[in-house]
């Protein structure tokens, strides 16, 4: 520890720290453009001058590490000199243009030349001009003219990212930031670079020119379209949400969002938004709808009692909208059918749930089936960071149905069959800890043989589980038997820190389990064969879609088509529209105050920026008005807390799971190429109009080299799929990275019903070929 | 009887004296009244010489205005046909008459100097409607007769 002075106080920091985070650990607001906390120190824009004793020049704070002793001054004449020179240089060739920059009102260059700058530049000569508003791609745009040059979305993108789209070109005052080889930023993660900037050089198109800080509602929110839950601010103009940035939280996040989540904001003024409810397929006054569907609700409870409902929960619901569906459920209809929709069949129970502070600690990290990259973008950004800390080394593997490993994160993977990996993660558990009680339980019916694994994988597989200290898995949930290895292995690994992170949907599904429902794929089979049986005479789908979530889209039909009422309630119209008796519009998210529960099992706020359209309501009113049709008391209750008191914004701890089911070997596929899906927030079937180019070519299915050209696919083309269910012609597209052997389909996209087939082996026909354009 | 006699000449003559004196009334609208160049009337948008509108939609003037009378919603010009000098221009922009108090900061605020006072006082209208002045009106500013 080290001992300095800043401004007169005393502090008492780890040796290696930073002047500037010194003082901003006093509260001493030192001004800066270049350094980031995530980023490191650079000293690029000399903003952060302070006067260090018996140094003889002025220091950068941000550069400067403590030393013992030091005495550290922010202010004083020479100070602000420093600093008055600083930004009349860096303001020589700014163009000055605050009234036309988006960024004008919440931008640090206007902050600090307020309040160090200098009242007049001396510079008389013109200045330089530059590019002004044109593409980092289409949904970034650049003003080189406003660049101060603090390269920090180019570090992001090269360090931090991994993908190095922008770069510094030209020398001295004529350097610009731009991309490579004037192609378009196509990264993911390049829309952060808008938050990152200090200035207004680079700038959401979405947003351009759409509204400025003050005639904005900014709200604290939570992005939803995938289980990470990334903390965001959305800002409401005119009752239309125009734009969503991160949300930096302390020791936490840094705020960092994918294009999915930062773009993707337009969904709920999307044309194809439900906004009128839907009787009989017709669209129908809010008020008839409302009182119709109370009346067969009054009927069906009359006549066979409420356990003749069931209610499938689903969706971008807040856990208190959960909660009062719950409520209603059981207590205005007197059901217990409540159940969570699902679109992979695999769960984790609370006790193995670990948080994204478990990931940061981790010394070895297990992929099973995703890849992070695709379901979880920013889970991906989280194990870059991981891997970037030299101090202290992670062992990454993956256990997939095909490589996981990227350019930008190199995962060691065990590929298996479609199906396998519950087996191979039993076979490694065997060598791993084989007489364990719980291990050998896990064995009894034979399973972990990894038959056709080469064994030195699987030894190695063995030895991170046998040595890791703290093990963090990451599951995608598509193999449902994973769940009782991964109770086993955190038995046998009693001592060591076992720790699980789903990326399976709905994105709240934990939060709906915390509201009361059943969120394990069985009770939602259970709910659905019992009504293919005839034994529930009206399902009611709260934001869910079952024809194109669940996995065999048959069952569906079935239940459909046998249950007398069925209703829906959504932000979109849920697919098979002509079986729903009604549907009613609900609000989105970010028209409703609520809680989200991502895959930490961790409670985020999110607050509202603006109001439902058209005739969508939030849920309450709906089931205020139905529990009247009842003649039932229901008043909704807004004091219900999902918050736990003993575990703050986690829900409750519970005990490690005790009984460990036996898991079989699967039977192997022999040959032919197998099908596998895998979910995809690029691919998750919420439109968007802005993101409408990406997500299309997102949405389609995958093929490797390899299988294309035994077909004699170039680039893209269509396939007929075949199996024992059925046969589904799809797109697909080819894939470099995809392990030979595999066709890989996204789930929950429309159109795609890969629902209609089980994953594994299947006959693939070349159809036709698309003309690339 | 005398004093009231009296009285009622006291009376008269203060009469006659007002009927002698000079008018402190206009015969409106007749007659009008000459203002400062400074006085703050209704508002307008002003152009440049190209006929370019000056107005930016910065929002200044809507952020400014303790009245809350002025709306601004800005956009990206279209192409190849510039509104306003720059690529970026007010869609909309409304004064609220009725709201407004004529403190002029909005024009005081105005980067561009296109929004001013002009000296035009003659508001009236039969319904509150009429008294917001839209982006039209505003370009077009009417003249005192």
């Amino acid at each position: 520890m080290i001992r300095l002075t800043i401004d007169g106080q005393e502090i008492e920091v780890r040796e290696g720290t930073m002047i500037a985070d010194a003082a901003a650990r006093l509260g001493i607001d030192i001004p800066v453009y270049c350094y980031h906390e995530a980023l490191g120190p650079l000293g690029a824009c000399r903003m952060c001058l302070v006067q260090v004793e018996k140094m003889p020049k002025l220091a950068t704070a941000c550069t400067t590490a403590v030393a013992e002793g030091m005495v550290v001054h922010t202010t004083g004449p020479q100070v602000d000199k420093g600093r008055k020179g600083v930004l009349e240089f860096l303001l020589i060739n700014h163009p000055l243009d605050c009234p036309v920059c988006d960024k004008g009102g919440e931008c640090f260059l206007q902050d600090y030349t307020f309040r160090y700058g200098p009242p007049q530049g001396r510079f008389q000569e013109p200045k330089i001009q530059k590019v002004k508003d044109g593409p980092i791609s289409d949904l970034i745009l650049i003003d080189q003219e406003r660049c101060v040059l603090c390269q920090r979305c180019v570090r992001f993108m090269d360090e931090y990212v991994g993908e190095p789209e922008l770069l510094l070109e030209g020398r001295g005052v004529e350097t610009v930031v731009t991309t490579v080889e004037g192609r378009p930023a196509q990264s993911q993660f390049a829309g952060n670079v808008i938050d990152l900037c200090p200035v207004g050089a680079l700038l959401a198109a979405p947003y351009h020119h759409k509204a400025r800080p003050w005639n904005i509602e900014r709200e604290e929110s939570v992005c939803t379209l995938c289980p990470v839950g990334c903390t965001t601010l959305t800002t409401g103009r005119d009752g239309r949400i125009v734009r969503v940035e991160g949300r930096p939280v302390v020791d936490r996040n840094w705020g960092w969002l994918c294009d999915r989540g930062r773009f993707g904001f337009d969904f709920a003024t999307h044309p194809s938004r439900l906004v009128n409810s839907r009787l009989h397929g017709r669209e129908e006054a809010a008020a008839r709808t409302t009182r119709e569907i109370g009346q067969w609700l009054r009927e069906v409870v009359a006549q066979e009692g409420g356990e003749a409902i069931a209610v499938v929960m689903g969706g971008l619901h807040t856990t208190e909208e959960a909660h009062q569906v719950y409520r209603f459920a059981t207590e205005v209809l007197g059901t217990r059918r409540l159940v969570v929709s699902r679109d992979v069949p695999g769960y984790v129970p609370r006790g193995l749930n670990g948080t994204f502070e478990d990931l940061s600690a981790a010394d070895a990290v297990i992929l099973v089936g995703t890849d992070p990259y695709e379901s979880a973008p920013v889970l991906h950004l989280r194990l870059r960071e991981r891997l970037k800390n030299r101090r202290a080394p992670l062992t990454l593997m993956g256990v997939a149905p095909r490589n996981l490993s990227r350019s930008t994160l190199p995962v060691e993977t065990l590929v298996t069959h479609v199906g396998q990996e519950a087996d191979v993660l039993a076979a490694a558990l065997k060598e791993a800890a084989g007489d364990h009680p719980a291990v050998a339980a896990l064995l009894s019916q034979g399973a972990g043989i990894a038959r056709g694994i080469d064994p030195t994988q699987v030894s190695q597989l063995s030895r991170v589980l046998r040595e890791a200290e703290r093990l963090v898995v990451v599951w995608d949930g598509v193999e449902p038997d994973v769940e009782h290895v991964l109770a086993a292995l955190a038995q046998a690994r009693q001592g060591q820190t076992t720790r699980v992170l789903p990326t399976f949907g709905p994105s709240n599904w934990r939060g709906f389990e915390r509201a009361g429902f059943d969120a394990r794929f069985d009770a939602l089979t259970r709910v659905l064969e019992d009504a293919r049986d005839g034994k529930i005479r009206m399902l009611i789908l709260w934001g869910a879609d079952l024809l194109k979530d669940y996995p065999d889209r048959r069952l569906v039909e079935q239940a459909y088509e046998r249950v007398e009422w069925l209703l829906a309630e959504g932000v979109f119209v849920p697919e098979g529209a002509e079986h729903f008796d009604a549907v009613v519009p609900g609000a989105a998210p970010g028209e409703v105050y609520g809680t989200y529960v991502n895959m930490e099992a961790r409670l985020q706020i999110a607050s509202p920026s603006v109001n439902p359209p058209g005739q969508a309501r939030p849920t309450k009113s709906y089931l205020t008005a139905w529990a009247h049709a009842l003649g039932k008391p229901f008043v909704v209750d807004e004091e219900w807390d999902p918050y736990d008191d003993a575990s703050g914004d986690l829900l409750p701890e519970e005990p490690l799971p005790q009984d460990i089911e036996a898991i079989r070997a699967p039977d192997l596929p022999e040959g032919g190429v197998e099908l596998l899906v895998s979910a995809q927030v690029w691919a998750n079937g919420i439109p968007s109009q802005i993101l409408e180019a990406r997500l299309e070519a997102a949405q389609i299915a995958r093929i490797s080299p390899l299988d294309a050209d035994a077909l004699g696919i170039r680039e893209v083309g269509v396939i007929r799929v075949e199996s024992a269910e059925g046969v589904l012609e799809l797109p697909v597209r080819v894939d470099e990275h995809l392990t030979p052997g595999r066709l890989l389909v996204p789930l929950g996209v429309g159109a795609l019903p890969v629902n209609r087939l089980r994953p594994g082996v299947v006959k693939v026909q070349r159809l036709e070929e698309v003309q690339t354009p | 009887m005398l004093d009231e006699a009296k009285a009622i000449l006291k009376g008269l003559g203060t009469t006659f004296k007002a009927l002698a004196a000079p008018r402190d009334t206009y015969p409106y609208p007749e007659k009008r009244r000459e203002y400062s160049p400074r006085y703050r009337g209704k508002h307008m948008l002003a152009k440049d010489e190209e006929g370019h509108e000056l107005c930016v939609g910065c929002g200044l003037c809507e952020a400014v205005c303790p009245a809350h009378a002025i709306r601004v919603v800005a956009a990206e010009a279209p192409g190849d046909q510039p509104v306003s000098w720059t690529n970026r221009y007010s869609v909309d922009y409304e004064v609220d008459l009725i709201r407004c108090i004529f403190c002029g900061m909005c024009e005081e605020a105005c980067p561009t100097n296109a929004v001013r006072l002009t000296p035009f006082n003659e508001l009236a209208a039969y319904d509150r409607q009429s008294m917001i002045a839209d982006k039209q009106e505003l370009l077009h500013p009417a003249i005192r007769k």
